[in-house]
């Protein structure tokens, strides 16, 4: 028994017996039930399982701390109204804007924030790190960070781009079926169904094959793909405003469809489109990750993480965690943004128990 | 019964038009290419005997509804004409493939679709205690990782740190089942990350909103003990939402299976056509494309008749 095993049980049993005392009862399920699997991962593997987990807590702790901090910086900065709606959000959400916020910021400065180009070769391939190069260099002597900094601007700008191209094209039509009705309506509808049920990945890999993997290509094949799936959203939550009441009385005033979709049914079908527009952007991002792994995304020299994965995959066999690092980058992006979805679609839904 | 064959039958003969417009698409895909095949094939310092050879070895001469038909005609006998990489038969190319992916998917799918409905049932159980949002934000960021992260991550450690199992999932003819089991104990894994959460995020919203109806209140009203309120009055009308999931889910495991073969160098049709696609060995990825968007189409079928068989208020639409 060393001091650390002592100490995690102590601090471990310390938390829940004050947290069962002050009645913090979801605390103390937490804390206890992490004693009970400790006591098995213990046994299993030893001081080393124990230590992960300690270094886990304390990363989280972190994480819950940064999450904190940024809401709380954003409530400060925000006008009062928008501050009441983010007190409500949970630190998970706090802690996607948080992290949408920093990628954001790597991907609009990226020229300023990376040290080097993201196609300059400035050392040996493979280099380890050192003060100059925070992650080392990748297969052909590039800085590793660099390009990761660059490919938040290239990998999200091209999965951003392809999202509004789909929104664009879905909810244009969505709006327009749902006013118009009528045959257009059904044979948009029918369509959507028979694009829907194609995989998303067969699809784009059989356009991509006819047409090249160039950046307008993946673009429009995204749209193409995602589209429908939007329709099928705004058609539905359109069809829900178009039977009001104000809609029939601004028809009676002989407004046109412009105008309608403009003024009355899309500031009233809002809030889903929104929360849609996330998850959509999640499932695009991972589908053009996915494909640039694959080698049929953004072509070289361009850094690109699905590709910067593929490249530097090699390196996995000898135990060294860098191609993990972009693929991280791409996880971390969407878990920050389903989190903050999954919190608006929480808010109005108003929460059905 | 006849009230119901005939609702299934609708259903099918609708999946069969939809796969009829899909093999359209799939195929007057491939006209729309700059060129023809053959230009795309010889490349743009072919002489014109060549091109006009090759068009005519592959038939272009003839109209694309003609084509169309006769590859429609060996599609349903499972022939796909040949590849004009290699020239071998598609379907020799493809048909083994197909069942190892079949079998990953399979092996998968055994591993995930117990665990995941248990815990989606659980979790629901215990909707909004810590263990549900720990399961959420665990199930989210499962959901949210892209296959080859996780694939990655499974191979760092259980295949090169604790050298536990095998990361290069090459099989050949001749494994038992047990050593088959154990090489594919990695990619299925990882597929099994991925389904499990969508799994149990699915399967909990459908059970909750289950458990909010009103004649689950009346049960429970009356008096009746939690477990039979489950039982007997939650379960007969939670089957049809399982079942859609489960169906989904394998339709899901479809499309992720390409990625996952990819890294660990599986060898099944997602790694054909992904080799496909880069070599653009057009009658591969046309015959591929087929074959997985038909898988998609009956499992989403499977769904939907599961659906109309376990809940009667589906047999009678409004």
């Amino acid at each position: 028994m060393s001091y650390f095993v002592i100490g995690y049980y102590a601090l471990l049993l310390a938390v829940s017996c004050l947290a069962a005392f002050y009645n913090r009862r979801s605390v103390f399920l937490l804390a206890f039930s992490l004693t009970l699997v400790s006591f098995v991962l213990g046994i299993v593997g030893g001081v080393g399982a124990l230590k992960a987990v300690a270094i886990c807590a304390g990363l989280l702790g972190l994480t819950a701390m940064v999450s904190y901090a940024f809401r709380e910086f954003l409530i400060a900065l925000a006008p009062i109204e928008t501050a009441k709606e983010l007190r409500t959000a949970p630190l998970t959400a706090a802690f996607g804007m948080f992290v949408i916020f920093t990628y954001a910021i790597a991907g609009i400065f990226a020229p300023w924030i990376a040290p080097f180009g993201e196609a300059e070769v400035i050392s040996s391939a493979f280099a380890p790190a050192d003060e100059n190069m925070l992650l080392g260099a990748d297969q052909l002597g590039r800085d590793m960070f660099s390009r990761l900094v660059f490919g938040a601007r290239n990998s999200v700008g091209l999965a951003l781009t392809a999202t509004i191209a789909a929104f664009v094209l879905g909810a244009g039509a969505g709006l327009l079926a749902a006013t118009k009705g009528g045959w257009f309506d059904q044979f948009m509808g029918r369509f959507a169904d028979v694009i829907m049920s194609i995989p998303s990945l067969i699809f784009a890999l059989l356009m991509l094959s006819i047409f090249g993997p160039t950046t307008p290509v993946i673009i429009i094949a995204v749209a193409i793909i995602y589209a429908p799936r939007v329709f099928r959203l705004t058609r539905a939550v359109a069809g829900n405003v178009v039977v009001m009441d104000y809609i029939e009385a601004a028809k009676l005033r002989g407004e046109g469809t412009g105008y309608l979709i403009r003024r009355e049914i899309l500031p009233n079908s809002m809030a889903p489109l929104i929360a849609e527009f996330g998850l959509e952007f999640c499932f695009v991002f991972l589908l053009v990750a996915g494909l640039s792994f694959l080698g049929l995304g953004i072509q070289p020299p361009t850094a690109d993480w699905g590709s910067m994965v593929r490249e530097n995959a090699t390196l996995i066999s000898f135990g060294d965690i860098t191609p993990l690092i972009p693929a991280a980058a791409i996880a971390l992006l969407t878990v920050g943004v389903n989190f903050v979805v999954d919190w608006m679609l929480h808010r109005s839904s108003g929460l059905k128990e | 019964m006849g009230d119901i064959l005939g609702l299934v039958g609708k259903r099918l003969g609708l999946g069969l038009v939809i796969l009829f417009i899909i093999s359209i698409i799939i195929f007057f895909m491939v006209e729309l290419l700059p060129g023809d095949i053959a230009q795309a094939v010889l490349g743009q310092g072919a002489t014109e005997e060549n091109l006009a050879a090759m068009r005519k070895e592959m038939g272009l001469d003839q109209p694309a509804i003609v084509r169309y038909l006769g590859w429609l005609a060996g599609a349903v006998q499972f022939d796909f004409g040949s590849s004009i990489v290699t020239g071998k038969a598609v379907s020799a190319i493809i048909g083994e493939r197909f069942v190892n992916t079949l079998f990953l998917a399979a092996y998968a799918a055994v591993i995930a679709v117990p665990i995941a409905i248990i815990l989606g049932v659980i979790v629901a159980l215990l909707r909004n205690s810590i263990f549900d949002r720990v399961a959420n934000v665990a199930t989210l960021t499962s959901i949210s990782s892209p296959e080859f992260f996780l694939a990655y991550i499974l191979i760092l450690y259980f295949s090169i740190k604790w050298g536990m199992f095998p990361s290069n999932a090459k099989i050949s003819d001749g494994m038992t089942l047990a050593d088959l089991l154990y090489r594919t104990f990695l990619p299925a894994l990882t597929l099994v990350l991925v389904v499990v959460a969508h799994m149990m995020r699915m399967t909990r919203a459908s059970i909750i909103s289950l458990l909010a109806s009103p004649y689950i209140e009346m049960a429970r009203l009356k008096g009746a003990p939690p477990w039979k309120v489950i039982v007997k009055h939650a379960l007969p009308n939670a089957w049809a939402p399982i079942i859609n999931v489960v169906a989904l889910n394998l339709a899901y495991l479809i499309t992720g299976v390409v990625l996952v073969e990819v890294v660990f160098v599986y060898p099944g049709i997602g790694q054909a056509l992904v080799d496909a696609v880069s070599k653009r060995d057009f009658p591969v990825v046309q015959a591929c494309c087929l074959i997985f968007a038909a898988t998609f189409i009956l499992l989403n079928l499977a769904a939907d008749v599961g659906a109309i068989l376990t809940n009667p208020r589906l047999r009678h639409p409004k």
